[in-house]
């Protein structure tokens, strides 16, 4: 039987809240355990699992705690919680017995050299510790969503007064001299400068370069909204003139969606008086030509193409049309595999915000209209995002379904279910996934995704199609997830644009016969 | 810090949210701090708190 209890005003951060989840879970005769903080997704999330919260009143700030089990059980299962919240038992040992300062002044005592601040507190906790971050001199990660644009505006404003960037909100990557911050993959240090408004879009290009031979010596990361006119790409404007003045990097990439006309003006007129390479990748657009000091790019991997011949003093040109070979290769493939598939329609269920965006796309061109919880157009925007309809993609890191809850790069578990929900519909033909390893994610994210797709109960199941975005340096280990998904029957691809393709390619194939 | 000291000299860096961050830049040798950081009390819990505080003193 399924019940939940609420204890007020009781706070937890959601890593700890999904590893409690995961113990319960162990205890035999619980069939399912949910531990989160009391938004409204998430107890939309809850109700959907049939948990019975339609008469709770709660708010964010209250813990909410589900149980599947007996009457008999339900008490010693919840005190067991309870247990596990005070004191977790995996705390690492180092990090319990460290001496953990109270507050950021507290800090800075310890490490006065401190830079940067990496804040990932609820969004409505975190502008106000961004704030004093850069007040002490300290630029900001700010991994947080769920802040305000006000909120937004103002710490750029006071960011560009003193000197320093503000990554973010909504910032999940960076990599600065090498090292990564929150989601980053395992790379070499090499002669690229990335500014990017997109976390996975940051990643995949970096993972492509990394499979080109081309290391990234900075990739810095400015959160979606910064290119709207609104806060006017303070951030992306501060961050390419500190890689100009970088000597030891050669080519400057900016990657995200299409800015507003301003400023993309601003960001490509200060790219093409850069005085080195520069590589502009603004998702979405139509391709144009290139102009004397910066390419256009449209696709991630194509940028990542450009950007390595470009270093190596090669002709983009050759190496585009080399990549446009390919792709219609795998689009050949894809029509003539997906012939014999039953079902009709294509889910692309992401991790990955640019990752989606960037296969929607993809699904569009060879699909027709593809609906979603982030669409490209308004009007394609899904009722409900739990009840996916035709050609649809979801991007389970929306702020739908990550406040109080874990984004699912780190917590692949919530995304596995609707994998089992969706590939069971027999109306799905196609399931297309992206698997994004490095820093941050899950230890072993294919594991979860394989045991879904084993327990589905389908005959003439879809096809599963997928991208891991990854090297071999993360500590998932690329080869290793690669296999673990061969095994289980996955079509796998060495890019999320190819990945895209082909399984776009095999449901438009399919409606042809 | 400027934006500049931060690119020449490497990221040291205060982590004040999610553990992992800290344990993955312990990982990578970069200088890091985390902040054990707690939501401030409010409304409610805070009348609470303070109750049983009085509740205590007064016996």
């Amino acid at each position: 039987m399924k019940r939940v209890e609420v204890f007020r005003g009781e706070y937890y951060d959601s890593v700890t809240l999904m590893l409690v989840a995961k113990e319960l879970k162990k205890i035999e005769g619980v069939a399912d355990a949910t531990l989160n903080m009391a938004t409204q997704a998430n107890l939309h999330i809850m109700a959907y699992a049939s948990f019975p919260v339609d008469s709770i009143a709660a708010s964010p700030d209250d813990l909410i705690i589900g149980i599947d089990c007996s009457d008999d059980l339900w008490p010693s299962v919840l005190e067991k919680a309870k247990t596990y919240l005070v004191s977790p038992p995996w705390k690492s040992r180092e990090v319990s017995t460290e001496y953990n300062p109270k507050s950021l002044e507290g800090a800075l005592s310890v490490l006065p050299e401190a830079n940067l601040a990496l804040i990932s507190l609820p969004g409505r906790y975190a502008a106000a510790q961004a704030s004093r971050a850069l007040e002490r001199g300290l630029n900001v990660m700010l991994y947080s969503d769920n802040v305000s644009l006000e909120e937004e505006i103002r710490l750029k404003t006071l960011a560009k007064e003193k000197g320093l960037l503000v990554m973010g909100p909504d910032c999940g990557t960076a990599v600065i001299s090498g090292k990564g911050l929150g989601f980053s993959n395992v790379c070499p240090i090499g002669p690229v400068g990335i500014v990017s408004a997109s976390g996975t879009g940051l990643q995949e290009v970096m993972v492509q370069l990394n499979r080109l031979g081309v290391g990234v010596k900075h990739g810095l990361g400015t959160g979606g909204r910064d290119v709207k006119s609104s806060v006017g790409g303070i951030s992306s404007l501060a961050a390419i003139d500190a890689l100009k003045d970088d000597s030891e990097i050669s080519v400057i990439v900016a990657i995200g969606k299409p800015p507003s006309p301003e400023v993309r003006q601003k960001i490509t007129d200060s790219l093409k008086s850069s005085g080195k390479h520069a590589v502009a990748c603004f998702m979405g657009e139509s391709a144009r030509s290139d102009e004397p000091g910066l390419r256009y790019t449209t696709g991630l991997e194509e940028c990542a193409v450009v950007t390595a011949s470009l270093v190596r003093g090669e002709d983009p040109q050759l190496a585009r049309e080399r990549l446009w070979n390919d792709y219609r290769e795998v689009e050949t493939r894809g029509r003539r595999e997906g012939a014999g598939i039953s079902g009709r329609f294509l889910r692309g269920l992401f991790s990955g915000g640019t990752l989606c965006y960037e296969a929607a796309q993809v699904a569009g061109e060879l699909l027709g209209e593809v609906y979603g919880n982030a669409p490209l157009r308004e009007e394609l925007k899904l009722p409900d995002s739990l009840d996916p309809i035709e050609n649809s993609f979801i991007d389970y890191g929306e702020d739908e379904f990550t406040q109080g809850r874990l984004h699912p790069m780190i917590d692949p578990s919530f995304r596995a279910s609707q994998l089992k929900i969706q590939a069971e519909d027999p109306s799905v033909a196609v399931v297309l996934l992206d698997i994004v390893l490095g820093y941050g994610s899950a230890a072993n994210p294919s594991e979860e995704i394989v045991k879904a797709i084993n327990s589905i109960d389908r005959k003439n199941g879809p096809l599963f199609v997928a991208y891991v975005c990854g090297t071999e340096g993360d500590p998932q280990v690329y080869g290793r997830q690669i296999d673990l998904l061969r095994k289980a029957g996955v079509y796998l691809f060495e890019s999320n644009r190819r990945a895209a393709i082909f399984a776009a390619a095999a449901v438009a194939g399919k409606e042809k016969r | 810090m400027s934006l500049k000291s931060l690119l020449n000299n490497g990221p040291k860096v205060i982590n004040i949210g999610m553990e992992r961050f800290y344990s993955d830049l312990r990982e990578q040798e970069v200088e890091t701090v985390m902040v054990d950081w707690k939501p401030p009390l409010g409304g409610k819990e805070l009348l609470g708190k303070l109750r049983k505080i009085r509740g205590d003193s007064v016996g």
